[in-house]
């Protein structure tokens, strides 16, 4: 029977396995971190960025109630924090929860933007706090830009903030989901009425960037106003039309609000709520939703953590609803799931998944991480054969390539446990992936009119007769968390890659052919008009002249 | 020729003018003396409902109060019944009338409800708080108009007092702005073989369990110190073991859950986000039972404070008994146990399982009810139509008749079986104690 937990029995099965695909080299590599709740089970994540453009993607951490920290990558396989000194240190005086980067001021480097539900420093009897964002200096260091941006009256219980271009102008936006009722401004008088008023569901923040001058709420005037305990959003082009939609988890689907889905109108400034239609209007413990194509087929598919029993929602083309394959595609397991990553780890050509697991301090019950190897038509947990099922308390996860030597690592955020006896560490970990043995290759972007990491721009491959394509990730791809934003590819033994196509945000393609295997392609965006944007305004100019010549000729009749 | 009216007529016609204008000057609300006992019954509701925090041990609270409020203001104007003051834990005495002076009973009891409501829901909204103060003048200013300055004004007074009185007693009970600390974030549960675990499929975000120490508040009645504990069916997880078939008949039963059975489960869900709690809704059968047989306005009075005391009662018993056994969900041993991918028809709420919160107090306010008017009577509870369809269920709101106050309890009993959270021990012996909590409440001495 597969089990419910995971009995410490099984614990001892774990070092037994031979050639494991991931070694723990959590202490190796000197990583010391620990989430550290401040009560029940929220948070944490992990961003992955170049902070300082050395080529070796680093990692910022959240702590929670501990410090978080800022590991940068030596480019040796360890990790250095240096969050002392980095400018970051204000986030000392909140409960950190989930991290997200971009180049939000188009400066040529990656800033960073950090979610909060309370402040440290002294006890609130309603958690709430701003969100910090930092500016890159560009020195290794950070400043703070909270206030300058227009996010400080946004006091809020916030969990996960995610990027996206979502009106295609290269300015980095941002989408954050709040859990609990969040305030304009400070609580200054807080009554019992407030304090029983404070659990309810929260709105999230649909943020947009006005050109690096700041960031206005538009959820309202773009038709993305909602409640629910929000555990953050992905912004994904579901139905390949070349603008990011955007989809959100919420907690307690089934006794509050749905996770949504919204579809972009762009070039409208609107979205539309198409949950319903797509029948990811899902009524679960939402914690994340996972992007990736794991068929090939060239849609993108969304694996959604949950309480017990994952959603894997697959693509069945345009217009049509997803479907719920988790069954028949062998992930039907029993945990409670936050972190999800999609990647080709073992380089086979098609996208293997990783996730994530934790109980609900403090509830701590130990439960493995899954791996679940793409076999093809279904998929195969391996987690605790493969050396990825550590029994930590897991909450967000990213991969990324640690070393720069072709294949993706993880790194899984552990929480403390609440309790004490808990029968393993549990503290974050970085498995560094050592058994992917096929050809592989990397795409970064650079944008120059669109975002500048390729944020809302998607690669596509074309090798061997496979079509693979990956969005880059701008945060919420996994809990809390921000992925490597550079596009990895698996190629077995291919020996070169027939096609690489960019489709840039709002629609604008490139195209390279007959590309080597294993390297790190860094596409630049070549100047020219857009592809697909403006195309409507085309129809209405048209409409409009039509309009103009039948009135002429009216005119001319009478 | 024009018609030319009569003096006689002309003032006539005048007096008319001036009735018409003095009846459009006012708001046109009239309320003879059994209204108002259920038009407070109506607002209390309606806080309930509408107030954040709230959960069914706090509202069951609360009912007791309100309802005990309501008569006390009332019981002085009838030399044959008694007041409470006196018989309740730790209530010596209260506030007496003047003697020799008159009151309106009906103002004063209108006036406690509002200070009362005012003091136990003082976290609702400021627009409910608003409500409040409107009916409590609407009534005010109905009632005034025919009364004496002085009459109104010391009956007013007599009832805050008296609010004001059971106030300050309740605040030493143990559930005093217990919406406050809903969840005990430090407790430590006890971790043995059928113990509760925070639900997987869960009706609150919290992984704490709602007012562990609520049992441990003073009940009403003294009677209800002296209520035997249940026995509880040991736990076993042997398939064939009487501990093992309540559990495989709850889920055999929700495997195939009839849509009638469904409708049950969700009617009687009352999920205290959403409505008035379980204890709500028995105080609305109350209300609906004293509205069609249109009772005078201390019937309703004590109705409503005999209903009220026996729910808080039973559910402080329930709390009591529920953290003392500390007892496992369906929902955690049938996924262990018989089927791992099952989950319940409703979600489980924050709290052990042992006995039902849901039977005990249904139980305890058929006994009040049948006490008061007989075992049998004709009902139709309507109280959820018109919320919305709920799709996830595939399950709408259809009203639920009746013809014996005891089936009410029963069917309230069965909603949680057939929601798959409770066992049929949880609910028989929540029915049991119910009905003795019940029973102690015929036994104070309403009558001189």
């Amino acid at each position: 029977m597969r089990t419910l937990f995971f009995f410490l029995s099984l614990l001892s099965s774990v070092g037994l396995i031979a050639q494991a695909q991931f070694t723990d080299v959590t202490d190796s590599a000197g990583v010391r971190h620990q989430f550290k709740v401040l009560e029940g089970m929220f948070g944490g994540g992990a961003c992955v960025f170049d902070y300082n453009a050395d080529g070796f993607e680093d990692v910022y951490v959240t702590g929670g109630t501990n410090d978080d920290q800022l590991l940068r990558n030596n480019g040796d396989g360890t990790l250095t924090d240096v969050f002392s000194g980095s400018g970051l240190e204000l986030t000392r005086r909140f409960v950190t929860q989930g991290v997200a980067s971009a180049d939000v001021d188009r400066d040529g480097d990656v800033d960073l933007f950090v979610t909060t539900i309370t402040a440290r420093d002294s006890a609130r009897t309603i958690p709430r706090a701003r969100n910090l964002l930092f500016l890159n200096q560009g020195d290794g260091t950070f400043q703070d830009a909270t206030d300058a941006f227009g996010l400080t009256p946004l006091y809020s219980f916030s969990t996960g903030g995610s990027f996206g271009d979502f009106n295609a102008d290269g300015w980095p936006d941002l989408f954050v989901g709040n859990y609990f009722i969040g305030y304009e401004g400070k609580l200054n008088v807080i009554s019992d009425a407030t304090i029983v008023g404070a659990n309810q569901t929260a709105y999230d923040y649909l943020l947009l960037n006005e050109q690096g001058e700041g960031f206005t709420d538009v959820s309202e005037a773009y038709g993305a106003h909602h409640r629910g305990f929000g555990f953050g959003g992905v912004f994904t082009d579901y139905d390949n039309d070349g603008d990011q939609d955007l989809i959100v988890n919420n907690d307690f689907g089934y006794k509050a609000i749905p996770s949504l889905v919204y579809e972009n109108q762009f070039p409208r400034k609107a979205f539309r709520d198409i949950s319903k239609e797509l029948e990811l209007d899902l009524k679960i413990n939402a914690m994340g939703s996972a992007v990736g194509d794991h068929n090939g087929d060239g849609l993108l598919d969304y694996y959604m953590t949950n309480i017990r029993f994952n959603r894997f929602m697959v693509s069945q083309g345009a217009g049509e609803p997803f479907m719920n394959q988790t069954k028949p595609a062998d992930m039907n397991f029993v945990s409670i799931s936050w972190g999800a990553n999609w990647a080709d780890f073992d380089h086979d050509g098609d996208l293997d998944l990783f996730v994530s697991n934790g109980d609900l301090n403090p509830n701590c019950v130990p439960m493995a991480n899954f791996y679940f190897d793409n076999t093809g038509t279904t998929f195969r947990e391996i987690g605790k054969e493969n050396g990825a099922g550590d029994y930590g308390i897991g909450r967000g996860s990213v991969v990324f390539d640690l070393e720069n030597d072709g294949d993706l690592d993880v790194l899984v955020v552990n929480q403390e446990a609440v309790l004490p006896n808990y029968p393993v560490i549990s503290t974050t970990r970085l498995l560094r992936n050592d058994a992917a043995p096929g050809n592989w290759l990397k795409v970064a972007l650079r944008g120059k009119g669109a975002e500048r990491n390729g944020l809302g721009s998607r690669v596509t491959i074309f090798s061997n007769g496979r079509q693979m394509i990956r969005e880059i990730d701008g945060g919420g791809s996994s809990h809390l968390s921000q992925n490597s934003k550079i596009a990895h590819f698996g190629l077995g033994e291919a020996a070169s890659v027939d096609s690489v196509l960019v489709t840039w945000a709002g629609g604008k393609e490139q195209l390279l052919t007959g590309q080597a295997v294993n390297q790190l392609l860094t596409i630049e965006e070549v100047e020219g008009p857009p592809r697909k944007a403006g195309s409507w305004w085309w129809l209405v100019g048209l409409l409009a002249g039509l309009v103009a010549v039948g009135a002429f000729l009216g005119m001319k009749r009478s | 020729m024009f018609f030319q009216p009569s003096l006689h007529l002309r003032a006539v016609a005048l007096l008319l003018f001036f009735f018409i204008l003095l009846q459009s000057c006012g708001n046109g609300v009239h309320y003879e003396d059994r209204d108002v006992p259920s038009v407070w019954a109506d607002m209390t509701l309606k806080l309930s409902k509408e107030t954040p925090g709230n959960s069914p041990t706090y509202a069951s609270r609360c009912l007791g109060y309100i309802g005990l409020t309501m008569y006390e203001c009332m019981v002085p104007d009838y030399p044959e019944r008694r007041s409470l003051a006196g018989q309740l834990s730790q209530l010596t005495s209260l506030p007496i009338p003047d003697p020799g002076n008159d009151y309106n009973y009906v103002l004063a009891m209108s006036a406690g409800q509002a200070k009362i409501l005012r003091s136990v829901y003082n976290h609702t909204s400021d627009a409910n708080k608003v409500s409040i103060d409107s009916l409590e003048m609407e009534i005010e200013n109905y009632l005034r108009s025919s009364l004496p300055t002085e009459v109104a004004d010391r009956s007013v007074s007599f009832g805050k007092r008296m609010a004001a009185a059971i106030f300050e007693w309740s605040k030493s009970d143990g559930g005093h702005r217990a919406y406050l600390r809903n969840f005990e974030k430090g407790m430590v549960h006890p971790d043995l073989p059928g113990s509760w675990k925070p639900p997987l499929f869960a009706q609150s975000f919290s992984h704490h369990p709602l007012h562990p120490f609520w049992g441990r508040n003073r009940p009403f009645l003294p009677a209800n110190y002296e209520v035997e504990e249940p026995s509880f069916i040991p736990y076993d997880t042997t398939s064939g073991s009487a501990y093992y078939e309540q559990m495989k008949a709850v889920y055999e039963t929700d495997l195939v859950l009839t849509q009638e059975q469904k409708e049950v489960a969700l009617w009687w869900g009352d999920d205290p986000d959403d409505t008035f709690t379980p204890p709500g809704h028995s105080y609305y059968i109350a209300g609906m039972v004293l509205r069609a047989n249109d009772e005078d306005a201390i019937t309703r009075a004590e109705t409503f404070a005999r209903v009220g005391m026996a729910v808080a009662d039973a559910f402080i018993l329930c709390w009591r008994w529920k953290y003392q056994f500390f007892s496992e969900r369906p929902n955690t041993f049938v996924s262990a146990f018989i089927d791992e991918e099952w989950e319940s028809f409703w979600p489980d709420p924050p709290f052990p399982a042992f006995p039902s919160g849901h039977a005990i107090q249904a139980a305890a306010a058929a006994t009040v009810l049948a006490d008061l008017f007989g075992p049998d009577f004709v009902l139709t509870d309507r109280c959820h139509l018109g919320r919305r369809y709920d799709e996830e269920r595939e399950t709408g709101w259809v009203e639920r008749p009746f013809t014996k106050f005891w089936d009410v309890a029963l069917e309230t009993a069965d909603s949680r079986f057939y929601g798959g959270i409770h066992t049929a021990q949880d609910n028989d012996v929540g029915l049991v104690k119910g009905a003795e909590v019940g029973d102690n409440i015929g036994g104070l001495r309403w009558r001189r």
